[in-house]
């Protein structure tokens, strides 16, 4: 692992991004002034709880946000080789060629990520025919290798309907197909989350050879920290739409700084396989379409003064590549 | 050598008898026959009986005594109305395993056979193309509402396609031949009369398709007026919710052109529910057909069936009761296999 090292040029960017959702009651601030860069080949992971936004952030990257979401300001900067792409600005015929050649992203909800109605190698070719540059048997080719590169038989599952393989096939298939381009950079929203606890383990390990095999940028979305912590070079946490703090694995995991971090790692068992219970954090996320005065943490923290009630911090660093938002950590 | 031909026969009978397609041609076999066993009795149930309607037309049409209208009937019908229910009812059992439908009443004695042949196309025909019309048709502009739902095109069509699914089409029948043809004058309705224009070459001409076409207009404007509003609104839901699918927005996501997405996976998934209701708007066209056709005075085998049942024609309505039966049943089961031809999740038969 070559964590802070990587100091090279980021491949992707956002610059203080803002997202939002309309909904009865009002607007949803889903992400709210997010700047952070991917740098090339590390593995970038976001944890927070349910509702901070990193599904969010995540589809804007493709601009695949649903129903009523919108860019409200911001950018977003692609640079795979030196030149600038403002995503935000791409015509949809651009956006569309670009989607899964550039990032491709392994959805949250992939048990119904295929097409009932379609094969496995209907699906493949249908990707592959919507962008230009393999043949059907380079293709079939590419396909069997990738499904065999995730350890599944892969003359048969590439003739399945996605209702004849398990939850963790279908993971590990939708895997497979987000690489058949070749993207710059994988998205990955928690990927192992609606499985059990053996297959999710195995989805890790592939995941890590994955990272190891192939020159690839990755962003990892998980609210479990301790999966996060095995796959990522860099840990950013999101606390009602913004990052709190980020930094090196190390740092965060055994120097964390805000008090929403180290209550995430408290709430992380130490026995590995042990049950998982969720955040033991009290009080929950604040309202997205009213959101609270000054820190948008202090209701649930007690290290809370007048100035957190009044004023939001700002993320300011504190140790090499390691930044936080919190007034009690500088 | 006997053995391993007995052990054959008893795999390929073990084969055929739980293939799917063999229990559902057993099931719609089993309905036919019972279907036919009600109508059978129920026609008899009926009050009065041909013989006695054919008198009184005698009595009150040519002013017989009822004497002579009673002698005439007599030489009329050969048949034996005062045998017991259950020995016409197996005589007519052992007829129909010979293939024999029996002999109009009326019509000089026609065999039924012989008017099934002359008047089922044309309802085929009819029904047919109103399913295809309404079927294709009600997809389409289902999907289009979807797509642009909540918008003023979406709000119109809603409401057309519920004010139209709830009419009854017999109703409908009616005000088109009240309107378009009597009040306005927009279609010639006498000379659309029958199934084809008297002296017309059938054939595969040009003149004579057009001919065919123009018999039929309204009837088909009927069935497909009502039928196409249940379409519309079934294919609009299903697509809004395909829509809201998982594997639309990864297919979004794996940069698949917007035609490709509307297509085979919004829209093969979104017609899917569809096909549960076709069999069922088979039946339900088929079993309006003799009120349209004989409201249109289009002439086939529902309007026979509207003129056997003034008449009490008992073997006519039978034999046209039975083969309603079947195209409904047949019908029935083509929905079925092309439905789990489409939906790979479902065999062939099952529920
Ligand atoms: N389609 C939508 N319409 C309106 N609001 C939405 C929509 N999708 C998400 N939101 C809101 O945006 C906020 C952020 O949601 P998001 O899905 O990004 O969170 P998340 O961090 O991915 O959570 P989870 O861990 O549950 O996946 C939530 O408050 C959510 O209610
Ligand atoms: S700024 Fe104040 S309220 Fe916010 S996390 Fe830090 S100490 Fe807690
Ligand atoms: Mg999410």
């Amino acid at each position: 692992m070559q964590a802070t090292a990587t100091k090279t040029a980021p491949i992707l960017s956002t610059r203080d991004l803002w997202l939002e959702y309309s909904n009865r009651r009002g607007t949803v601030k889903a992400v709210r002034g997010i700047t952070i860069d991917l740098y090339r080949g590390e593995s970038l992971a976001l944890i927070g709880e349910s509702g901070s936004g990193k599904t969010t952030l995540g589809l804007s990257l493709i601009r695949l946000l649903p129903g009523s979401g919108r860019v409200r300001s911001g950018s977003i900067l692609y640079e795979p080789d030196g030149r600038t792409q403002d995503i935000l600005s791409m015509s949809e015929e651009a956006m569309r060629r670009f989607r899964w050649q550039e990032i491709a992203m392994v959805f949250q909800s992939a048990l119904n990520a295929f097409n009932p109605v379609l094969r496995i190698w209907d699906q493949i070719y249908d990707t592959v025919k919507a962008h230009d540059g393999m043949s059907k048997q380079e293709a079939r080719k590419r396909g069997l290798e990738l499904l065999k590169m995730l350890q599944l038989d892969p003359e048969r599952v590439i003739r399945s309907y996605p209702h004849e393989l398990s939850g963790g096939m279908r993971q590990r298939v939708l895997i497979a197909v987000s690489l058949l381009l070749n993207p710059k950079i994988l998205i990955l929203d928690e990927p192992t989350t609606a499985l059990d606890i053996l297959t999710q383990r195995n989805i890790i390990d592939l995941l890590r050879k994955i990272k190891t095999e192939l020159d690839l940028s990755m962003v990892f979305i998980s609210h479990d920290l301790s999966l996060a912590a095995e796959l990522a070079d860099r840990v950013a946490t999101m606390y009602a739409g913004s990052v709190v703090e980020i930094g090196p694995v190390n740092d965060m995991f055994y120097r964390p700084r805000h008090p929403y971090t180290v209550g995430l790692i408290k709430a992380v068992p130490t026995v590995t396989g042990d049950y998982r219970e969720l955040f033991s954090i009290p009080g929950s996320p604040p309202d997205l379409v009213d959101l609270p005065s000054g820190c948008k943490f202090h209701e649930r923290c007690d290290r809370a003064t007048k100035r957190c009630h009044e004023e939001e911090p700002e993320l300011v660093p504190v140790g090499d590549g390691h930044y936080v938002r919190c007034f009690s950590a500088t | 050598m006997a053995r391993q031909m007995r052990e054959i026969i008893w795999r390929t009978i073990r084969a055929i008898s739980t293939s799917v397609l063999f229990t559902r041609l057993a099931k719609g076999v089993m309905t036919v026959f019972v279907v036919m066993t009600l109508t059978f009795f129920i026609i008899r149930l009926m009050p009065s009986n041909p013989i006695e309607i054919y008198i009184n037309q005698l009595v009150s049409q040519y002013g017989m005594s009822f004497q002579e209208a009673k002698n005439m009937a007599a030489s009329l019908f050969s048949i034996d109305m005062d045998a017991p229910l259950y020995v016409q009812y197996f005589s007519y059992l052992g007829n129909l395993f010979r293939g024999d439908l029996g002999k109009s009443f009326l019509s000089q004695g026609t065999p039924v056979s012989s008017m099934i042949a002359q008047f089922l196309p044309w309802t085929l025909f009819s029904v047919g193309v109103s399913l295809l019309i309404s079927f294709s048709l009600g997809i389409f502009l289902g999907m289009t509402m979807a797509y642009r739902r909540g918008g003023i095109l979406d709000n119109s069509l809603s409401t057309f396609a519920s004010f139209v699914s709830s009419i009854p089409n017999y109703l409908v029948g009616i005000l088109f031949l009240v309107f378009l043809g009597v009040r306005w004058k927009i279609v010639p309705i006498m000379a659309m009369r029958g199934s084809t224009s008297p002296g017309i070459q059938p054939g595969f001409t040009i003149t004579f398709v057009k001919d065919v076409f123009f018999h039929a207009t309204m009837p088909i404007l009927t069935y497909v007026t009502t039928a196409i509003g249940g379409w519309m609104l079934t294919m609009k839901n299903s697509t809004v919710s395909a829509l809201g699918e998982d594997y639309v927005t990864v297919a979004k996501a794996r940069g698949l052109r917007e035609r490709t997405i509307t297509v085979s996976y919004v829209g093969r998934n979104a017609i899917l529910p569809l096909f549960t209701s076709l069999a069922i708007s088979i039946g339900f066209i088929i079993g309006g057909s003799p009120l349209i056709e004989s409201i249109f005075v289009y002439k086939g085998i529902g309007w026979v069936l509207w003129s056997s049942i003034s008449t009490r024609d008992y073997p006519v309505m039978q034999g046209v009761f039975l083969v309603i039966t079947i195209s409904v049943v047949m019908a029935n089961i083509l929905a079925d296999l092309l439905y789990s031809k489409l939906d790979p999740r479902i065999k062939a038969g099952q529920g």
